[in-house]
């Protein structure tokens, strides 16, 4: 399967921060939607930072559409949509401004396009940006990353501080984005709901390390967390546990084959595990 | 470049359309009023200078501005170059300063027609202009490269260190010229010459430097 975003043993460090993203490799696939999770300051803005080259990576390679990224390559920037969290363009702007602005700068630039999303979105092209509520100005901002046809929309943290509504309208504008076999969606969030609901694959970050990158059939299908007692948790075979969390009276035991271990330990409770969950036991948990 | 250029100019425009209405009342105000009292020529002159200035200044303070969101970093994503997005607020500068050109040069015109010259000779007009287009170009000479250098979020200061250093510059050399030539005309225009020339190559050298200076920023 082809690439559309490839990383290959990234690593940057901020040494006034103390903070390493240590040798990050990972890739999204064309026509998928990639799911970036972590805690807050796991590293999920500077490693988009280093895809989009805002941020300048110490060693590694990045390649969008299979080619690294030089700031002169403009060609590859036109395939790309981004979106960031909170107020992506000055306040003073209204999204006519936007419109004349991008035009000049995307030579792909859909102005009727740009419209039809403004009309989609109910937003009033002469009104000020800053007179948007906060899902008004993510809907613009999503709005002008898809008006220039991209390819690869990266989006980074979009959907957080949306309400359920809006954020359900959003998800469909990208699952329909997606329907275009060549596109792509790097999405990193916090709601882990909404990735449940679209995203094809998972990267798990934690300080700056990759935990892992699991596809959403195998985290629905395959992985699970075991429910069990102190007794049958010391029976288990190492081998099966990724990692396990002691809570009140149980230990939850993240494992990565369910049907595998419902059929070895028939006497433990097996639940589907949910991304939050994973992430809860990948971050916080031990391993054998 | 295009689009840069637009986006500098919008951006300019929110405060460039508050200073262009302040101009011309002072405008009004100099050339009905002041202009036929004992102070018309310090009133020409303060004119001239703000109406040069002015307008340069709102460039500058639109670099800032555009770091109050997150647009700073976002054109960093678009098909624009880093060079690009340097040359182009260059010459925002340079559009905004020719703006204030014609704002100060109507005006004094203005004063002219309705009451003739009023400075000791017509050749003080030629200095005026010189001084306020060097102070200009050689406060955005100053203000980039800081501004990238120690941070956006210093700009105001950064602006007004630049603003003050660019006065200050241009009262040396002044002081240096007048030194060097005996008064007179030709020491006039020479003395002009001087003045645009250095702060056209600090304007210039300054250019590559920003880029210099940008090319290694991280957002």
């Amino acid at each position: 399967m082809e690439n559309i975003l490839e990383l290959r043993q990234i690593s940057k460090t901020f040494p006034k921060s103390n903070f390493t993203l240590d040798n990050l490799s990972f890739s999204l696939p064309y026509g998928s939607i990639g799911g970036f999770v972590g805690e807050n300051g796991a590293g999920k803005t500077t490693t988009i930072g280093c895809i989009l080259n805002t941020v300048k990576k110490d060693s590694g390679m990045v390649k969008l559409f299979g080619r690294e990224m030089l700031d002169t390559d403009t060609d590859i920037r036109e395939k790309i949509g981004v979106v960031y969290d909170g107020n992506n363009f000055p306040d003073f702007w209204t999204a006519k401004h936007l419109s004349r602005i991008m035009a000049g700068l995307y030579t792909q630039w859909d102005n009727a396009l740009f419209r039809q999303y403004l009309e989609q979105f109910h937003l009033i092209p002469e009104q000020k940006i800053r007179n948007y509520s906060r899902g008004m100005t993510m809907k613009l901002a999503v709005a002008t990353a898809l008006s220039h046809r991209p390819q690869l929309l990266i989006l980074d943290e979009a959907t957080s501080g949306l309400d359920p509504v809006i954020r359900d309208e959003m998800l469909d504008v990208f699952l329909d984005f997606v329907q275009d076999e060549r596109h792509s969606i790097f999405l990193s969030s916090h709601i882990t709901s909404d990735l449940e609901k679209v995203a094809d694959y998972i990267t798990f970050l934690h300080n700056g390390r990759l935990l892992m990158t699991v596809s959403k059939n195998d985290l629905v299908y395959h992985y699970a967390v075991m429910r069990c007692k102190e007794s049958q948790f010391l029976a288990l075979d190492p081998v099966d546990v990724i990692a396990y969390r002691k809570r009140d009276f149980q230990i939850d035991v993240l494992v990565s084959d369910r049907e595998a271990v419902c059929r070895k330990y028939k006497d433990v409770v097996v639940d589907h595990v949910s991304i939050d969950e994973m992430m809860l036991l990948l971050v916080k948990g031990e391993q054998l | 470049m295009r689009g840069l250029l637009k986006n500098n100019i919008y951006a300019t425009l929110l405060s460039g359309k508050i200073f262009a209405a302040f101009i011309c009342f002072a405008g009004i105000i100099i050339v009905g009023v002041i202009s036929q009292s004992l102070l018309a020529a310090y009133g020409l002159i303060a004119y001239g200078l703000m109406g040069t200035v002015g307008f340069s200044v709102c460039a500058l303070i639109a670099v800032k501005k555009e770091f109050s969101s997150k647009w700073g970093k976002y054109k960093l994503t678009l098909p624009v170059k880093r060079t690009d997005i340097i040359k182009s607020q260059f010459w925002n500068q340079l559009i905004w300063l020719f703006v204030g050109v014609v704002f100060a040069g109507t005006g004094i015109g203005l004063s002219w027609l309705f009451h003739g010259c009023l400075f000791d000779q017509p050749l003080d007009i030629l200095m005026l202009f010189t001084l306020g287009i060097s102070v200009s170009l050689l406060m955005g000479a100053l203000y980039f490269p800081a501004f990238y250098l120690f941070g956006e979020e210093r700009g105001e200061i950064i602006l007004l260190i630049a603003l003050l250093c660019a006065f200050g510059l241009d009262c040396m050399l002044v002081g240096i010229i007048n030194n060097l030539f005996a008064p007179g005309t030709a020491a006039m225009i020479i003395g002009a010459a001087i003045l645009l020339l250095c702060s056209l190559s600090a304007f210039s050298a300054s250019c590559p430097l920003t880029i210099w200076v940008y090319n290694r920023k991280e957002y």
